[in-house]
């Protein structure tokens, strides 16, 4: 499993496109993005578990502004954090994406 | 040569930008200036940043828009700061592009590249405190993220700063090591 990571509106899943050799429409088929908001549903682990069987995982890092004043919002946030932790864990490679360029942070890219 | 200098607020990016551009070999320098001083923060903000440049030979150009009108007397090194403020004045003030903001700024960025040796261009990186915002400010954020990345594409070089302490993630950190 390879494991995108990377700020909001970064170009993540154009990644994700060019490493599939896909369209943006086919994207769905191989990969699954935004998992940071099904965090806070079930436990991380199982939820990482369940997402470790598709080829492509995206999540937006969310946890680098202050720290939530709502309850809900402050366990999602802790949830998709230690969920990108798992995920990275299970990933043979994890890649962010920042402004629209690859940085590689474990494993290597497909050729 | 350009290259795009990326980094959160207080990250030392202004700092890094400036040492790059003094260490450019272009004999003069531009700073392009986009903050609108509206209110005593701004202008504080400001005379903050205007005595860190001052000494280092730079030459204040105020552009908050149209930086595609903009005209400079000579081929030297640019340093513009910052996008991010650039993208607020086109996108909301009622004389700037509005909606064709994005179109407006690359024009501007790909004229300034033609009228001079360097460019080096900061912009901010405020991506990564989720997307739970109100009103216009996702929308701001799209246009910032999409400018970011088109720049991006466009720059030799491409850093984040973090603590001041710069971090390549395209081409290499430029100027600094040419003279040893």
């Amino acid at each position: 499993m390879i494991f995108i990571t990377g700020p909001l509106f970064a170009g993540k899943r154009d990644f994700a496109c060019r490493i599939l050799g896909c369209k943006a429409e086919e994207l769905a088929r191989h990969a699954v993005w935004d998992v940071q908001e099904l965090a806070g549903q079930q436990t991380p682990e199982e939820l990482a578990e369940q997402l470790a069987a598709w080829p492509v995982v995206i999540a937006t890092e969310v946890g680098g502004g202050v720290v939530p004043v709502d309850a809900k919002q402050r366990a999602d946030r802790e949830a998709a954090g230690r969920l990108a932790c798992l995920l990275a864990q299970r990933a043979d490679t994890v890649v962010r994406v920042f402004c629209g360029l690859p940085i590689l942070l474990k494993g290597e890219l497909p050729e | 040569m350009f290259t795009l200098i990326v980094g959160g607020a207080a990250s030392g990016k202004s700092e890094y930008a400036e040492r790059l551009a003094v260490a450019a070999p272009a004999a003069r320098r531009f700073y392009i200036a986009t903050m609108q001083p509206w209110g005593e923060e701004t202008r504080q903000r400001i005379a903050r940043h205007r005595a860190m440049r001052a000494g280092k030979g730079f030459e204040t150009v105020e552009c908050p828009l149209n930086l595609a009108g903009l005209q400079l007397p000579e081929k030297g090194t640019v340093l513009l700061e910052c996008l991010s403020n650039l993208a607020a004045n086109e996108r909301y003030d009622p004389a700037g592009a509005g909606e064709d903001a994005f179109c407006s700024i690359l024009d501007g960025v790909d004229k300034l590249l033609s009228q001079c040796s360097d460019l080096i261009l900061v912009s901010n990186e405020v991506f990564s405190g989720g997307s739970e915002y109100e009103g216009d400010t996702l929308e701001y954020l799209r246009l910032l993220a999409r400018l970011n990345r088109e720049l991006a594409a466009w720059a030799d070089n491409v850093c984040e700063v973090q603590c001041g302490i710069a971090r390549y993630y395209k081409g290499k950190e430029p100027y600094l090591h040419d003279r040893a």
